[in-house]
């Protein structure tokens, strides 16, 4: 009696055990997804929130007892911590005009309330003043109302595009007639010289004098202890009244820091600003290296699963494809970096750009270097990918087609591929996605945490392949290192993070649906 | 009467050199090393429909796939011996194979359309040829496509894909496609033990209809189909022909033990 008890109870409950540990660890794998989504979105998507700005008046706790003072200031709250009532404090006064970071406690503040006139004013540097806006002034001393504000804008933009015109089409043509001159040995006092150097003093006069005109437009503002400050209009990019938006307002402002988010460029060490050329960069790299890998791996599988006889050599080919999924990818960055910079590049500047050495060409770290790297990394996927397709190809078509007097080749492209192509649909965009969001080979081969230039632009030939490039991966490794000291928590490089998730998100999604579109086109009946 | 007295005219022994279609010649072939054709030598008849009978693995689906040469696919397949068609030697290594499929076109057992629109699989042969002409292809798809007897069925939907069809339409449709290149020789591989009986009598039929612009030669395990549509057959047994014979006779009555208990089925 008491054996078979003992006996049900523990095959009941062995199979028990054995049910709530899976169920325990699947669930510990839910939330460890769902919580990388949730921190990710929130603290990514808490980057565009506009924050209401308080006006705070908190005691100041000096050396001594008797040195205790209020301060006012203009300041956003974060709690950073529920339990001791502290809050992390984004302000600014006429100390810090353009904001600093303190933590506050609760018990110190003696009063705050929203301060509905005051305004975030964003900076063309991405810095931000939190201030009050009292007036403008303009070139000859009048206050003027704000209202007027976009009015003074625009009038100051068109002194920017004046500037910059002079600048374009006159400056820098003296400049090269000068240049010029001077390399054709022309004497110092020759008058023609000369007379292009009053030239080019007159117009930089007038440049000199139509920037001071521009900067003499100011919009003063007031912080909370009524100081005042003035700030340059042209170095204002957008003044959000943060404190008065109505719900559908934030939203709108966070519309629009989302676009400048995307069409900006990174600004103050890449803290703030957009990411636009990470963005470029990223895709242009992803694309390069679609272009590289797509032939190379389909013609390769193609090889291996229609041509190549079935040898041991074969097969060693096929277990080190697979194999070379699992090499870390720095080691491919190394490789990048020894092969293609060094010895390849290092060779193509000694053939085609010997003029130009010792300063390097192509034996530096650039875009083609990078995508050539992860196309190598991304290899094996799209091989692999592709002769699961191609396996899948039935028997019977092919005997089809070549009964219709097609060859090999003819076979090859008008049927197999075809009916491959979800496959290696699958495993291009797996390629694609793992090359967007890798970052520790490219920092090797070309990827830097600020480029000047983007790879792709106006001049001669227009893509640049030996330029460096920006990548959204590199930058927010770059950011991990100085985002903890941001007040909201959030800071640049969660929002990258959060593009970066939806980039590789829209990808999968788009790998799905083009996978299943194709795969009912294809589909044996 | 008259029909009786047509068929009984048959006879093995009087397809000359003239009505001959395919001339098979001391055929041997070998799958690395198991001997699967054993010195065959037979002529198929031209505008006749010849029948392949015999077990599974007594080498007639191989027979026919030496006609177009489709063996060559597989690896290990080694073939001497000579077949003749239209004077040719195309065991030959001169032989252009791609030129000889378009003339010998072939049906498998089961259908295998493209996965593409019904148009294009009629023209996947024509277009492998370099024709490009809207009007040409135009007029070959409904040609072929009358022939195989499923133009009223499909002329609405010519560019909906083949795999909507129903398995006897797919069937025709690979027919048609083998026929939009005007081949002189059809070889139907079990063409109809994937079909139910009414799209089976069908297709007999539509057999029966393109003997007169065409040979065909049909591998089939159905000795009802092999007595009912062909003119000639043939029995083969472990790699080599027993016998071969104008069907009537080898039907009524075998000149071999072997093929009395085949057709009478006491094996196989």
């Amino acid at each position: 009696m008491n054996n078979m008890f003992k006996g049900g109870f523990n095959a009941v409950h062995r199979q028990s055990l054995v049910i709530s540990l899976t169920a325990f660890f699947t669930s510990l794998l839910l939330i460890a997804l769902v919580s990388v989504l949730f921190l990710i979105t929130f603290r990514g998507g808490a980057y565009f929130w506009p924050e209401p700005i308080y006006d705070v008046t908190y005691k100041v706790t000096g050396a001594n007892e008797s040195a205790k003072s209020e301060h006012k200031m203009f300041a956003q709250l974060y709690m950073a911590d529920e339990v001791e009532q502290i809050y992390q404090v984004h302000f600014a006064d006429e100390q810090s005009p353009y904001g600093s970071q303190m933590q506050l406690a609760s018990a110190d503040i003696i009063n705050k309330e929203l301060a509905y006139g005051s305004a975030e004013i964003k900076t063309k540097d991405g810095r931000f003043v939190l201030g009050q806006p009292e007036f403008l002034s303009t070139p000859d001393s009048r206050r003027e109302d704000l209202s007027l504000f976009s009015d003074i804008q625009n009038r100051v933009s068109a002194l920017s595009a004046q500037i910059e015109k002079i600048r374009r089409e006159r400056l820098s043509p003296i400049h090269e007639s000068l240049a010029s001159l001077d390399s054709k040995g022309v004497d110092q006092n020759a008058p023609a010289r000369e007379r292009l150097e009053t030239q080019f003093e007159r117009w930089q006069h007038e440049v000199i004098h139509l920037e001071e005109e521009r900067d003499e437009y100011e919009l003063s503002v007031t912080f909370a202890n009524a100081q005042a400050y003035a700030i340059r209009v042209s170095e204002i990019k957008s003044v959000d009244y943060v404190s008065q938006l109505s719900y559908f307002e934030k939203w709108q402002v966070v519309f629009s820091r989302i676009a400048t988010f995307l069409t900006d460029s990174p600004k103050q060490a890449n803290t703030s600003g957009g990411v636009y050329p990470a963005l470029f960069g990223t895709v242009l790299m992803v694309f390069l290296m679609t272009i590289i890998v797509t032939p190379f791996g389909v013609l390769a599988a193609i090889y291996l699963s229609e041509y190549a006889p079935d040898t041991p050599f074969t097969t060693a080919i096929r277990i080190s494809v697979s194999n070379m999924a699992g090499v870390p990818s720095i080691v491919y960055g190394v490789f990048g970096l020894g092969f293609f910079v060094y010895t390849l590049g290092g060779n193509i500047d000694a053939l085609f750009f010997a003029d130009r050495l010792p300063a390097p060409t192509m034996g530096t770290p650039g875009v083609f270097w990078a995508s050539l790297t992860m196309a190598i990394l991304t290899l094996p996927v799209v091989i692999v990918a592709t002769e699961e397709g191609l396996r899948r190809v039935p028997e019977g078509l092919k005997r089809g087609s070549y009964a219709l007097g097609a060859t090999k080749v003819e076979t090859i492209a008008k049927t197999i591929l075809p009916i491959a192509s979800p496959g290696i649909m699958t495993g291009v965009i797996l390629a694609i996605a793992r090359a967007a969001g890798e970052v520790a080979p490219l920092m090797l081969v070309g990827a830097v945490k600020f480029a000047p230039t983007l790879p792709i632009d106006g001049e001669f030939p227009y893509l640049h392949l030996e330029r460096q490039f920006m990548h959204l991966g590199v930058l927010i490794y770059d950011g991990a290192f100085h985002s903890h000291t941001d007040a909201k928590n959030s800071s640049m490089m969660f929002a990258a993070c959060l593009l970066l998730l939806i980039v590789v998100f829209v990808l999968n999604v788009l790998a799905v649906i083009l996978r299943t579109r194709l795969r009912k086109r294809y589909l044996q009946g | 009467m008259l029909k009786l007295f047509e068929r009984n005219t048959l006879n093995v022994a009087d397809i000359t050199d003239e009505t001959t279609a395919i001339d098979v010649r001391n055929l041997n072939l070998w799958f690395g090393n198991k001997h699967v054709l054993n010195d065959i030598s037979m002529r198929i008849p031209k505008n006749k429909i010849t029948a392949l009978i015999g077990q599974s693995g007594c080498g007639k689906s191989t027979l026919v796939n030496c006609f177009n040469r489709l063996n060559d696919l597989y690896d290990g397949c080694k073939y001497e011996g000579e077949i003749n068609i239209g004077g040719r030697n195309i065991n030959s290594k001169k032989v252009n194979v791609s030129r000889l499929r378009t003339q010998v076109g072939m049906v498998f057992q089961r259908p295998n359309p493209f996965p593409m629109s019904i148009y294009d699989n009629v023209c996947y042969g024509l277009r492998l040829q370099g024709i490009k002409t809207r009007r040409h292809l135009d007029d070959a798809v409904e040609s072929a496509l009358k022939e195989a007897a499923l133009w009223d069925e499909v002329k609405d939907r010519l560019f909906e894909s083949a795999n909507a069809l129903s398995g006897g339409q797919q069937q025709r449709l690979v027919i048609a496609r083998a026929l939009a290149l005007k081949p002189d020789i059809l070889l139907l591989d079990e063409p109809t033990s994937a079909l139910d009986p009414l799209t089976t009598l069908f297709i007999e039929e539509l057999m029966a209809e393109l003997k007169k612009r065409c040979t065909i030669v049909i591998v089939t395990h159905n000795m009802q189909q092999a007595s009912r549509v062909s003119d000639y057959t043939a029995f083969f047994h472990q790699g080599r022909l027993v016998e071969y014979a104008d069907s009537d006779s080898l039907f009524t009555m075998p000149e071999k033990k072997q093929t009395e208990d085949y057709i009478t089925g006491r094996y196989g």
